[in-house]
């Protein structure tokens, strides 16, 4: 990190040896740390952690469009509309333990976000914020004897061991510590995303995809300059009858509006829309969840935004696994982010 | 400072080396094969930033596809939806460049990354190592024509010491027919070498052999047309878009004799049109280029190289067979000789004179009396010369020898004897000028690489492996490279090529071209041409303008060839290109009373001497005709006496 012009650092290098990659991040810390030892392959177990997954919920959906839960048709699958879209915002992360001390994990992870705007139907890094890429370390400081206090105030060393707000501190176990820093990693993924979706809505008119959520920013939840698009399901807002609604989604049809409200999150509207047909494939194939701020003309809006979603589904994101859900421009987006970080 | 407009990337897979290298543009960047780029090192190496001059010899195009049937299913099977996609997939332009030149040129290292930018005149100097003599007070540099890309467009010059010798010398030409390369690029070159051959270096002249049709007939005529983007060419290179000043042109005559035997036989160009004949002396130096090896047994070789020594030009006394003396200076005297020789022979009975046996004196007289029967036109019976201006050639002229429409035994006859007159005139330094250019087309025809050797090929060989020492210059051209004597094409420091056909570009000796350039090179427009020279590390792709001079196929529309005339006509043109006040009622006058023989022996002789008052030297070389009298009538003679009436003896 640090040789490609116009991506910016979130951080101030404290050293001019700050590690640019893994490997360099394993020589780091053992200088730093004297009685670490450098991990060269990950556990499968701490691997599984790595991925930071939720466990699957079916949640009761809050409609605010009519009063059953329904599939509406909104556009032919095979015609190909115009979208609205002009620009894609994604964020990777990149979790790895390098080394450790005495069976406790230091963790090493890349996390990066970039908005790519679209020009004359190609893409191209936008020009408002640069790319952001950030590399630290994450350390449960308090099961680490002999840390350095200039590694300890780094501002890129995150102790992965504080209290929460109850109190709750994690146990030794390297399980419970690789969570806890996979969370913290998500956290400052997810932070980085939103400095740019943020810069984005303070300074552009067209509206941005974003992959994912957009419930962690008041300001991107308001605005109807971005619309979230989740392509995971581990929350799925159909509990009851509206399950078989939205399993039974039909390429081209999405459903009613509901409320989305997580705690400690900002309320959106959403819906879900169903991208490709899903005959011979799972219930979830070609299905995405919507995020977009609560406006008067709801339904019109959803009408209009899940237009311009299957529209982005050309051309296709192969060979990425999760083509059937994924629009090329995010596609765009993470091979652009593999490429700088 | 000028913006990149690449970047040079390696991987594992496809590294850089000392030699190549790879780079990415945008997608409308200015960049093909054969541009040359220049990268600027980021870290410097013994304290110098290296810089590297590459050629661009292959180019890739791809997307972030995994597979074609991706794209098929992106668009339902249906291509007309492609169009509608809201994005395009993301693209590359990758290109692979040839290493020109790194500086500093040790050590010797992989190409590191760094910026990629278009290289700009003085860049490209620097890539083709042309600083080395466009020096001020020691430019040796002949424009060959002008590099273009992107807003750049630079003169490539040829370096004269590697062109014209003494270093690497000698030029070949490859390309397809009828596609103005081979005819138009030797017809600017020359024209460019006229111009900046440095005067240091002394004088300069070309032969050129026209081989077909009327190629090379109007290079003293003007272009028909020159549009302004060929203009902008010749300024830039600082040619004058003329014509050639000095031209002389060199044919034979006819069978007949009465007419010379060339497309520039219109009689508005015939100013500068000199018969090219050539009498015994000439020929019999040469016989071997026209007798095969069946003919030339060592025997029959013994008895030639006799006839030329010790009968040719020299008194032969009668003695043993011969019933009298001789003097054989031509071909008629030779047959005389011999028909003496072999009657005395005959009657003497005896089988050898002087070691030569009767059998081989016959075979001898049978090849060479056939001589002048199969070059009539350029061995005359007569023994008359008109020949090249050997000895006093000048600098910038031309000398074209026209044997297009010449059988093919003639043809290898006037290119043996010419270019051994050129090759001993320049060891003996007397020709006239330093350094002489002969042109030669069609080497596919004279020095094919798998024909039997002949003489015409020796020669070539010769002047390719040695004419450099001299200051003989061979600029030769064929359609197919590859199958021409490897030793002519491998001498040749600097090759041109114009558009190839492909098969041609299957054979080996294109091997060393990347794809890209091969097809390139198939595909090259009129006025482009692939240059390689010694200096050059890699071939470089080059424009030239229309040649200032008249197209062949022009030059016959605007100046038809003479129709088949009589033996007053062609005396009548002949003569009046020496002495204007010559008129065809005069000729007629004259011609009526003599053998076309005589007619063209003196016009021969008239030609030859060019003697002030022509009409009177041409009739004092004819026969003198006793003026016819008219015979008076016969007087009868009266008898003395009246005979006797009745006289009994009358009956």
């Amino acid at each position: 990190m640090g040789h490609r012009t116009g991506v910016s650092q979130s951080h101030d290098r404290h050293t001019n040896q700050w590690p640019a990659s893994p490997h360099e991040a394993t020589r780091f810390i053992l200088d730093a740390l004297p009685d670490c030892t450098p991990v060269e392959a990950q556990s499968p177990e701490l691997d599984r952690f790595s991925h930071g997954e939720d466990v699957p919920v079916l949640l009761p959906p809050e409609l605010i469009e009519g009063e059953t839960f329904r599939a509406i048709h909104v556009a032919d699958p095979r015609s190909r509309g115009a979208s609205g879209f002009t620009a894609f915002l994604d964020g990777t992360q990149d979790v790895r333990v390098v080394n450790q001390v005495f069976g406790i994990p230091i963790v090493w992870a890349t996390v990066s976000a970039v908005i790519r705007s679209r020009v004359n139907r190609r893409l191209v890094t936008w020009s408002g914020s640069a790319p952001v890429v950030r590399r630290g370390y994450y350390i449960p400081f308090r099961y680490v004897d002999g840390m350095r206090d200039d590694l300890r105030s780094h501002p890129q060393v995150t102790d992965t061991a504080k209290a929460d707000s109850a109190g709750n501190i994690p146990s030794r176990h390297p399980a419970a510590l690789m969570e806890a820093a996979i969370q913290r990693v998500q956290q400052d993924r997810e932070s980085v995303e939103i400095h740019l979706a943020e810069e984005w809505c303070a300074k552009e008119d067209g509206v941005l995809f974003v992959d994912g959520s957009i419930t962690a920013s008041q300001r991107v939840s308001t605005s109807h300059r971005a619309v979230g698009v989740v392509k995971s399901h581990r929350r799925l807002y159909a509990d009851g009858d509206a399950f078989r609604t939205v399993v039974a989604l039909r390429a081209g049809e999405r459903s009613s509006i509901f409320r989305v409200a997580p705690r400690s999150r900002y309320p959106v509207a959403s819906w879900y829309v169903r991208l490709r047909p899903p005959a011979g494939r799972d219930a979830l194939f070609g299905l995405v969840r919507v995020e977009a701020a609560v406006s008067g003309d709801m339904s019109q809006r959803a009408d209009e935004i899940s237009r311009w979603i299957m529209a982005e589904g050309s051309p296709l994101a192969l060979p990425d696994g999760r083509w059937d859900k994924m629009a090329y421009g995010i596609r765009d987006t993470e091979e652009f982010l593999r490429a700088i970080s | 400072m000028t913006a990149p407009l690449g970047r040079v990337v390696a991987t594992e897979r496809k590294p850089n080396t000392p030699h190549e290298f790879h780079f990415w543009t945008s997608l409308d960047c200015p960049v093909g094969i054969g541009t040359i780029v220049r990268v600027d090192g980021s870290h410097p190496i013994d304290g110098q930033i290296p810089h590297i001059y590459g050629i661009v010899v292959e180019g890739f195009s791809y997307t972030d596809l995994q597979s074609p049937m991706h794209d098929v299913l992106g668009h339902d099977g249906s291509p007309s939806n492609a169009g509608f996609a809201v994005t395009e997939r993301s693209e590359i332009r990758l290109y692979t460049a040839a290493v020109l030149r790194q500086i500093p040129e040790e050590p010797l290292q992989p190409v590191p990354m760094g910026e990629v930018f278009l290289a700009g005149e003085e860049d490209v100097a620097t890539a083709l190592r042309m600083d080395a003599y466009l020096k001020d007070g020691a430019h040796t540099g002949i424009p060959i024509g002008v590099y273009r890309a992107g807003a750049t467009d630079s003169v490539i010059w040829l370096d004269a010491d590697f062109l014209l010798g003494p270093e690497a010398a000698h030029l070949n030409i490859s390309g397809m027919s009828g596609l103005a390369t081979k005819t138009s690029a030797v017809e600017w070159l020359l024209s460019s070498v006229f111009t900046h051959f440095p005067e240091s270096k002394g004088s300069i002249a070309a032969v050129c052999f026209n081989v077909k049709g009327p190629d090379l007939c109007y290079l003293d005529q003007p272009a028909s047309r020159l549009e302004e983007s060929d203009r902008a060419l010749y300024e830039k290179m600082k040619v004058e878009p003329a014509p050639f000043k000095k031209v002389q042109y060199f044919a034979p005559y006819t069978s007949k004799g009465f007419t010379l035997n060339t497309l520039r036989s219109n009689e508005a160009l015939l100013h500068n049109v000199t018969p090219l004949t050539w009498g015994l002396r000439e020929v019999l130096q040469y016989a071997e280029v026209l007798l095969n090896k069946d003919d030339l047994d060592a025997k029959a070789d013994a008895l030639i190289d006799f006839i030329g020594e010790r009968v040719v030009n020299r008194r032969m006394e009668r003695e043993g067979p011969l019933s009298r003396d001789h003097t054989v200076e031509s071909f008629a005297d030779l047959e005389a000789w011999f028909r003496d020789l072999l009657s005395g022979m005959e009657k003497m009975n005896t089988d050898s004179w002087r070691t030569h046996h009767i059998a081989t004196i016959r075979k001898v007289r049978n090849r060479l009396s056939n001589i002048s029967t199969r070059c009539a036109g350029l061995v005359t019976d007569s023994g008359h010369v008109s020949d090249l201006p050997f000895g006093s050639f000048e600098d910038r002229a031309v000398y074209v020898v026209d044997v297009a429409s010449l059988e093919e035994d003639a043809q290898d006859l006037i290119f043996a004897r010419i270019v051994s007159r050129l090759r001993e005139h320049l060891e003996r330094r007397d020709l006239g000028v330093k350094h002489l250019i002969v042109f030669v087309d069609e080497l596919n025809k004279y020095a094919p690489n798998d024909a039997q050797d002949t003489y015409v090929r020796k020669m070539l060989l010769d002047i390719s492996e040695r004419g450099r020492y001299l200051g003989l210059v061979l600029f030769s051209a064929q359609q197919f490279r590859s199958q021409v004597h490897r030793r002519v094409v491998g001498n040749s420091g600097t090759a041109l090529y114009g558009r190839m056909d492909g098969d041609e570009l299957a054979t080996p000796g294109y091997a060393v071209l990347s794809p890209a350039t091969r097809t390139k090179l198939a595909t090259l427009e009129k006025g482009q041409l692939m240059v390689r020279h010694p200096h050059f590390t890699q071939p470089i792709f080059v424009r030239f303008p229309r040649p200032s001079v008249l197209s062949g196929r022009e030059g016959a529309e605007q100046f038809p060839q003479a129709a088949d005339i009589g033996i007053e006509a062609a005396l009548y043109r002949s003569l009046r290109t020496i002495d204007p006040q010559v008129t065809l009622a005069w000729v007629k006058d004259i011609a009526w009373q003599y053998d076309e023989e005589d007619l063209i022996e003196a016009r021969n002789a008239t030609m030859r001497e060019r003697p002030s008052n022509a009409r009177q030297f041409f009739e004092s070389r004819l026969r003198k005709i006793v003026p016819v009298e008219k015979a008076t009538p016969e007087r009868r003679v009266s008898p003395l006496r009246p005979l006797p009436v009745g006289d009994p003896y009358e009956s």
